[in-house]
């Protein structure tokens, strides 16, 4: 295991560190302390690293990241794990605004809440929330599964396309062409995968289905004049 | 004294009044400022440092935050207003002077103005949420705490953090890392259209 200092070397050269590691490393486990907030800590790696931060990071933490697993001992900024290709992000805390935005695949998990904008964008990730999300949500998602084991916020999965989202707890409301949507066999499946790689309790079955409504990004020649 | 100040020297520009809190402006690297007004020898109970990033008017030290809004209470924001223009129309309506285009000034107005026909801060910050149109993040200082509130839907980060010892609101949490035991302090979004307040005065 190797450690970093942040508060002595600074993001650029932590980061420069990380990146500069050959592909078949065996140097795969690192420590990262005293992040003090700084933004994209952890960001864009692209090999098989383990990386534990011990502390709250700022924005853009594990953004980018491709097969690399990070791992925050605190709370994170606005855009964790932005355009996540694959790989894990794990927060232990709470997560800032827009977690998982624009991610393409790999899992984001969030033990505590995260905030509004949670999986906006979200082309292909998976984020499991333990605790609530807040409003707009799942914004215009296109692909992925957004599961919160709490409750979510005002106008959830707004203008979404076809990702698929799990709540356990209230839905203060549905943003347009979203709806509520039968829990078949398949997605308690996914849901139960998902759950269990977050390493959650929760019974897939206390869960709800929200999907799109198809209405508003389907064009529809009953609209045409609209146009 | 203001209007004395005002009679005898309109030249002089008035930035704050009251006995608790000084208000201190300049156009330059905050490090810079910081240096000039010796804040390091500073004494107190509260403050708030503030670095704007101009979008609705020019980079003057008029147009620098924090705005007063009445005897020991002041305002910084982040975000910008699109509605300034005509709520400073009615605002002059109402007797208030204004001294920038800025919008920010519009919104320390529009406390001020209602601080003065005895609406208490809180209820003025929550009806700031009905009458400002736009995006913002405020936080108002006041002779014995301040008090924050972010626009309906958040557009502007902000962050909390609380200790036994201390309390703390900045736009990021990197600006509360160095203080003592901020690892361990409760860190907290504050949500959309909430006032949240510290001190007996908020």
């Amino acid at each position: 295991m190797n450690e970093l200092d942040l508060k002595k070397d600074g993001v650029t050269a932590i980061n420069h560190r990380l990146h500069a590691l050959p592909e078949n490393t065996n140097e795969r486990h690192w420590v990262i302390r005293n992040p003090m907030g700084q933004h994209a800590i952890a960001c864009g790696l692209d090999g098989p690293l383990h990386v534990e931060v011990h502390g709250h990071v700022g924005f853009y933490c594990g953004g980018m990241n491709k097969d690399a697993e990070v791992i925050v001992h605190g709370h994170a900024g606005v855009g964790v794990a932005e355009n996540l290709m694959s790989g894990l992000v794990w927060i232990k805390g709470n997560a800032s605004e827009s977690a998982g935005a624009t991610g393409n695949g790999g899992l984001l998990v969030i033990d505590g809440d995260a905030s509004s904008r949670c999986g906006i964008s979200m082309k292909g990730i998976d984020i499991v929330v333990g605790g609530s999300v807040g409003h707009m949500s799942a914004f215009m998602a296109q692909r992925g599964n957004l599961v919160v084991c709490g409750d979510a916020g005002d106008a959830l999965g707004d203008s979404i396309y076809e990702a698929r989202l799990y709540v356990k707890g209230k839905v203060a409301s549905l943003g347009a062409d979203c709806i509520e949507k039968e829990m078949r066999d398949e997605h308690l499946a996914d849901l139960s995968r998902l759950l269990a790689a977050a390493k959650r309790k929760d019974n897939p079955k206390d869960f709800r289905r929200y999907g799109s409504a198809r209405k508003l990004y389907n064009f529809n020649v009953d609209h045409a004049d609209a146009y | 004294m203001v209007k004395w100040l005002k009679a005898h020297h309109p030249q002089v520009r008035i930035v704050g009044s009251g006995h608790t809190i000084e208000i201190f402006k300049e156009v330059g690297l905050p490090a810079n400022v910081y240096d000039k007004f010796e804040l390091d020898d500073a004494k107190g109970t509260h403050i708030i440092g503030h670095t704007r990033m101009a979008t609705e008017s020019a980079v003057t030290t008029a147009g620098s935050h924090p705005f007063a809004t009445g005897a020991d209470l002041c305002l910084v924001h982040n975000g910008s207003l699109s509605n300034h223009n005509r709520l400073r129309e009615n605002l002059k309506r109402e007797g208030m002077e204004f001294q920038t285009e800025n919008d920010t000034e519009v919104a320390a107005a529009y406390m001020t103005w209602k601080l003065r026909n005895g609406v208490p801060l809180k209820r003025a910050m929550e009806d700031g949420l009905s009458d400002l149109d736009g995006f913002f993040t405020f936080l108002v200082g006041t002779a014995d705490g301040f008090a924050v509130v972010r626009d309906p839907i958040a557009c502007k980060h902000a962050v909390l953090a609380e200790t036994d010892d201390w309390v703390a609101m900045a736009t990021e949490y990197r600006a509360i890392a160095h203080l003592p035991g901020a690892d361990d302090a409760k860190i907290w979004e504050p949500e959309p259209s909430i006032v949240y307040t510290w001190g007996g005065n908020a």
